[in-house]
Order: structure tokens, then sequence, then C-alpha cells
């Protein structure tokens, strides 16, 4: 029996999320002296710095007027949870573009606050990308698409990955701004000798455990793997034990957990409320941008948009935009949440802003040799979205008859054309199949309003918008009649097919229910 | 690479070597008249169309109300649902009736329905259906609109459909497309057809059909100014 392949663990990791959140939604900020401070004014503590910034000579902690008396060119931002939240799953997205079991780290706290970590499970990846190497690039340069420069590295487990992940910090600090994160890989079975040589601090051990291994001398891995077990288990208990366990690159951590489907978000603060559609559909665009771009890492598209406006005074603006078919194209998802916009303005000033999808797959579709090529899947989806972005919300899609007597009920159903076959003969057979040059009609929304003239119960003269004169011909009454258990829903009318003296076929009803004559069809 | 001199003569030669293989203009597309036909299914009219409307090309139906035009339109959309095709149809004053549709044979699951708000936004629904492909006849309904449309419009629909395998039909209520149309049907109504039959309960009156004249007043397919008698029986009496 073939042996079990070691597990392949990956580590997304980004030391500084505060300011690459930033710099994710202005991406001209990234090679820029740019500090992002915990409150407005100029007292506030900075909280994370741009490599530039760090560059100029302004060290953590300081407040925005020291770190500006240290760099004179600082931009300062304020922090935002939404963007950091947005900044996360966009993480977790390229992960889970390369695997299904990946999930986020949890947050940390002193020296490691600001990172943010995902790990996925890379084994039997290779297959995909070729290598531990070419996984590690592919994750690089995905997670670059998305705005993150993120330091990816595999190993046998979370822990080893981790930690040659933060061996790069300074590497990832120093690379040029339009290169992704810098990889690497420790090869299978390779944990205890990559470990070797690193400084004991990369193993983040306990501060009293720290403290004491540093006043017998042991700083290096390598040089705690020569102790004897026993002794050390003695002298340091469970903590000593867990970091030799550590050091020998064998700690026993579950492999990630599969993620269940989430929704897609990205989310803005504003420092400054919009008063006008304009400057949100600005931000709007670079949203919808960063949602698509995360939705096409995953392989899917936006069926539908929830938006939600947080007003200036606590209130909260929700709409949902529907969309006729997936799509991933910005330009037509900014339409229509423009149209949208336009039709229901917000009621107040806007403080923040927030998308939310849920990612369907697009649609695909296998052709036949046997049916006539309709329109490519793809093709289709970005049709139907630019037409409803033309036309407005729910005037676009595969007209259906509903299940009622109601002469004037229609549906509009989402347009997606099925395998088609050849109607069987027998079937044929069964049903009335209609001339080939059948009549039909031209319906009138809303029905035109009629005087007429009856004479022996019947139609003998019409005064209306679309047919006038003296009635040459008429047909019926033909009675229809239902929803008579709802009063807001009862219909009830009698039909007549007539032909007026101007050369007019028109379908005339009697609603005997408000008392008055409609024209609410043309035969054409 | 061949002098100033040398190259008219080597194109020369070429032309003579290619000879008949070359055509002019039309973006590699076969010229109109090469072109696969959509039917309507009668017999009749479709020997008037040479064959039907023309795919890659761009026709005209104009009529008042009562002649007829919207149940030609529609045949030609039957006939291509039927077939398997998918079909749009682009309404600018919200006149497409889906029960009526389905009782003269369109098969509405292979129906794009497009409600445009204003005939320019029809007109410019057209654009994406033609660079996404694929839909067999592009129904463009504009009768009883009452904006004019400028002619510009015209020659770049027209050179769009050329590229394409969709066969373009705008219906309206005067001619609208001109000179720029490959294929322009004028129709006139004639008479209402009904029938009345009286019985033991009294007399009962059915509407049978509606009588009009079709003339090709346009045609870059054959020969023009012939004009047909047409009869479009109600779909309630069926096939027989």
């Amino acid at each position: 029996m073939r042996d079990r392949e070691p597990p392949r663990i990956a580590c997304l990791l980004i030391p500084d999320l505060p300011w690459v959140a930033v710099a994710r939604t202005q991406p001209e900020l990234a090679q820029r002296a740019l500090a992002v401070a915990a409150a407005p004014g100029p007292r506030a503590d900075v909280l994370a710095l741009s490599p530039a910034a760090e560059r100029a000579g302004v060290r953590l902690p300081c407040t925005v007027t020291h770190a500006r008396a240290a760099c004179a060119e600082l931009e300062v931002r304020l922090v935002s949870s939404a963007l950091e939240a947005s900044a996360r799953r966009a993480l977790l997205d390229v992960a889970l573009s390369a695997s299904p079991r990946a999930e986020w780290a949890p947050p940390e706290s002193g020296l490691h606050a600001a990172e943010a970590t995902v790990y996925l499970d890379a084994s039997g990846t290779g297959s995909l990308f070729g290598s531990d190497a070419g996984l590690a690039a592919a994750l690089a340069a995905r997670a670059f698409r998305l705005g993150l420069p993120a330091i990816v590295t595999v190993a046998g487990s979370r822990s080893v990955a981790r930690i040659a992940a933060r061996r790069l910090r300074t590497t990832w600090a120093e690379r040029a701004a339009d290169d992704p994160g810098p990889s690497d890989v420790v090869p299978p079975g390779g944990d205890a000798a990559f470990l070797a040589p690193l400084s004991l601090d990369l193993l983040d051990p306990p501060d009293a455990l720290a403290q004491s291994l540093d006043r017998y001398g042991i700083r290096r891995v390598g040089e705690l793997l020569r102790l004897p077990k026993r002794a050390l288990v003695a002298r340091f208990g469970s903590a000593g034990q867990e970091l030799l366990s550590l050091a020998r690159g064998r700690h026993s951590e579950p492999p990630p957990s599969a993620q269940e489907a989430a929704s897609f978000d990205e989310a803005q603060d504003f420092e400054f409320p919009i008063d006008r559609v304009e400057p949100l559909l600005f931000v709007l665009n670079a949203l919808l941008s960063r949602l698509c771009e995360r939705l096409r890492c995953r392989g899917l598209a936006c069926d539908s948009l929830e938006v939600q406006l947080t007003l200036s005074g606590g209130g909260r603006d929700a709409r949902r935009i529907g969309i006729a078919a997936p799509t991933l194209d910005v330009r037509i998802l900014l339409r229509l949440i423009a149209l949208s916009l336009e039709t229901h303005s917000p009621e107040a000033e806007i403080d923040a802003v927030a998308l939310s999808t849920r990612g369907v797959p697009p649609r695909d579709d296998q052709l036949d040799f046997f049916r006539p090529p309709g329109p490519a899947p793809a093709a289709l989806s970005r049709t139907l979205a630019e037409l409803e972005a033309l036309c407005g919300p729910g005037r676009v899609g595969q007209p259906e008859a509903v299940d009622t007597h109601r002469p004037d009920a229609f549906a509009l159903a989402p347009f997606a054309p099925g395998p088609w076959s050849p109607p069987r003969e027998n079937a044929d057979r069964c049903r009335e199949t209609p001339p080939p040059y059948a009549l039909t009609v031209r319906a009138l929304r809303p029905p035109v309003a009629a005087q007429v003239r009856a004479a022996r119960g019947r139609p003998a003269w019409i005064r209306s918008a679309v047919a006038n004169g003296s009635v040459v011909e008429a047909a019926g009454p033909w009675r229809t009649t239902g929803n008579w258990w709802s009063p807001e829903e009862h219909f009830a009318f009698d039909h007549w097919d007539v032909a007026t003296e101007d050369g007019v076929v028109a379908r005339l009803r009697w609603d005997p229910l408000h008392h008055r004559w409609e024209i609410d069809a043309l035969y054409d | 690479m061949p002098s100033p001199q040398r190259a008219p003569r080597e194109l020369e030669g070429l032309l003579r070597e290619l000879g008949p293989q070359i055509q002019l203009g039309g973006h590699g597309a076969p010229p109109i008249t090469q072109r696969p036909r959509c039917p309507t299914g009668l017999a009749s009219l479709d020997a008037l169309l040479s064959g039907g409307f023309p795919r890659g090309g761009l026709s005209e139906v104009a009529g008042v109300p009562g002649s007829g035009r919207t149940s030609l339109a529609l045949a030609a959309l039957a006939r291509a649902t039927g077939e398997g095709e998918v079909t749009a149809v682009i309404d600018a004053a919200d006149h497409f009736d889906p029960p009526s549709a389905e009782a003269a044979g369109i098969d509405l699951g292979r129906v794009l329905w497009v409600r445009a708000p204003t005939e320019r936004d029809a007109l410019r629904a057209v654009h994406p259906m033609l660079t996404a492909g694929g839909f067999g006849v592009v129904l463009v309904d504009l009768s009883g609109c009452e904006t004019r449309i400028g002619a510009r419009i015209w020659p770049r629909l027209r050179k769009e459909v050329s590229a394409s395998d969709t066969a373009l039909i705008v219906l309206a209520d005067r001619r609208i497309v001109h000179t720029f149309a490959d294929l322009a049907l004028e129709l006139a109504p004639s008479s209402a057809r009904f029938h009345t039959e009286t019985g033991a309960e009294g007399a009962g009156t059915l509407l049978l059909a509606l009588e009009s004249r079709a003339e090709l007043v346009r045609s870059r397919l054959g020969p023009e100014q012939r004009s047909i008698p047409l009869e479009a029986p109600s779909p309630l009496l069926g096939s027989g």
C-alpha cells in the first residue's frame, strides 16, 4: 500500500494589515510615506506605517505629530475596520481559489497584532500548480492582483509555515511597490532542518521560558534540539514540551477546515459625508472593481447586489439590485446601481457604503451538433446585464404566460434558453398546431378607454384613441372572470372582437365591476 | 520586400490568379443575395421574399394597425423558435402579447423580450445582441412610436447586422429605414373576415381571419414591386 503523503500547509501573511487595507483602496499611496492613525487629530496614535514611511525615519510607537516631524511628506489616513474586514476576506478568497480548505488564523496581540494570516490545506495541489513553489508563486500573484501584497509560504504545518513567512518580513518591506509579495517553500520532511538555524524568538515562546533559555545561552532552535528531552520537560513542563515539538516540526495542528459558501462584501467609510450621486458612484466604481476581482479569483460571477448606505443621523438605506444574468462587468453593475439611485435617492447624506453579493457560477453550456448555435453563455450574460442596465430592472427576460384567466397577465422570467430538441411527430398529432401565419394581437398597456354605444346588446359605435366610428362587425361576448375571493384582484370582463369602419380590428371589453369600456388589444 | 515598381505587377498577377475568389467590400461576409434566409413558413410570402427575411440583412415591415404586420413578423419568430433558434423582441411601445404569441406557435422559452422604455433605447439594444451573436431573428417593434428617428442610425445598424447571421426586422407604422433596408414590405389592410352561424340558441359570430395585402417595395434579393394577398387566420382555428 502506498504511504500517505505528508500534509502540506500554505500560509498567506500580510504583516501590516491596516496599511495594506488603505493602500488597497488607494493604490497611488502604495509608494508614498503613509501613516494609519487610530483617530482624527494630531495627538492620535499611529497604528501602522508604510515601508516608505519607515525608510523616511518614522518609527512606532508615535503620534501623528511626531510622525509628521520625522517626515514632512507623510500622508495620514484613519484606520478603517470596514476596509480591514474586506481585505481579510479578500485574502481568504485568494486561499479558497486554490483549495476549498482554508481558514483565518485567530488574531494575535502584541508584536503581531497588525498581521492577517490565512492557512490553506495545500496537500494534493501539486498537480494543479506543478509544485509547492508554483502554488506559492501563483497565490502571491493572485493576492497582488487583489491589491494584497502577501507573503506566501508552504511547509508541513501551520506553525512552520507562519515562521517561514515571518522570516520574510524584511524582504516584504523592501520589495518594489509593483512586485508581489515574496514566497518560500520548506521542502516536505525538512521542517526541522529549516528551523534549526533560526532564532528561538521566531517560535514565539512564552516570555518566562524565553528568558530562562536565554540565560542558559540557548538562542537557536538547533541548540534547543540538542538538549535532552526528558530534562527539558522536567524543568519547563508542558511549555517546554510544546516548544520542543514545534522546534522538531512535529507540532500537531488540525488541517484547515472547509469553508461554507460565504457572501462577498466590500465596504468603505467616508471621512466626510457624501451628498451627491457622482462622488458616490466614483467610490462605488472602485468597490465594484475590487468585488468583481475577488469573484473572478474564485471563478464566480455576481447575480444580485445588496447595496447598504449608512446615512448621517443613523439611518440606513438598503436596496437589492437584481441582475438578469451573472456578470463581472463593472460598468454594467455600476449603471444598475446608478439607475436605482436615480430612481430612489437616499434621504440623507451618506457616511458609509457597503456592497454585498453571493457568488454564483457563471453560465456554462455545452454546444452540440444537433442544435442551432445560440448565443455563447458568457456573451449572453454580458448582453443581458447590458440590456438591463439600458432598459432598467425587470424589463428584460423571457416572456411567460401566467396561469390565470386574466387577459392582460404576463410575467418575465430570467432568460435562459435551455436545450432544444425537435418536436416529436406523435406530440404534434396530439395538439393542434397553429397555422404558419396566425393572427396575433398587440396588447395595449394600459388599456385605452373607449366610449361605446350599444344597440340590441352589441357594440354599435366606438370612440377612442385607437379605433373610431361605426362597428362594422362584432363577435362576442366572451366572458372571463376570476379571483372573486379577493376584492382587490377580482376581475370580470365581457370581450368583443370588433371591426370598425376605419379599418381597425380591436379587442373591446366591458368591465362590469368598474362600469367602463376599454380596448385592451388590437388585432394586427 | 518587393520594390514599389514591382508591387503593382505582383498584385496584378495575384488578382489574376485568385480571380473569382475575390469579393469586394462586405467585411468578408458573402453578399446579401447569397446569405441564408429566415422563412416565415407561408409559401406565398416566402416566395415573394425570395426565401424569407435575409440573415445578415436589415428588413423592414411597415403597415397601419390591422394590416397584419405583427402577425407576419411573429410568423418568422415562430418558425425560427420552432427550429430551435434563439430570437429577440425589442418592444419600444410594450405591445408584445405573450399569450397571443404562444398561440401563434412561438416557443416563448427561446424569446428574449426587451421592454425598451423609448425608441432610442430600443435601437441601442440592438447593438449588444448583434455583438453577442447567436440570435436567429431580432425583431425591433417601433410601431406606434411618435419620436422621429434620425437617419444616421440605419447605416450603422445595417453595417453591424451584415457582420452577423441575424435577420434584423424593423416593424413600423410607415417606412422609416428607406434605402438602408435590404428588404422592405408594406402591408395594407383589406378586411376582417367574420363568420356568423345561427343555431337553436341564436346567432353566434366569430372572427375568422384578417385579410391584407403585402407589397414588396424594396429588395436587394430579387425583383421588387410585387404584391400578394395575405390572410392571417385566428390560431383558434388550427392549421386545418
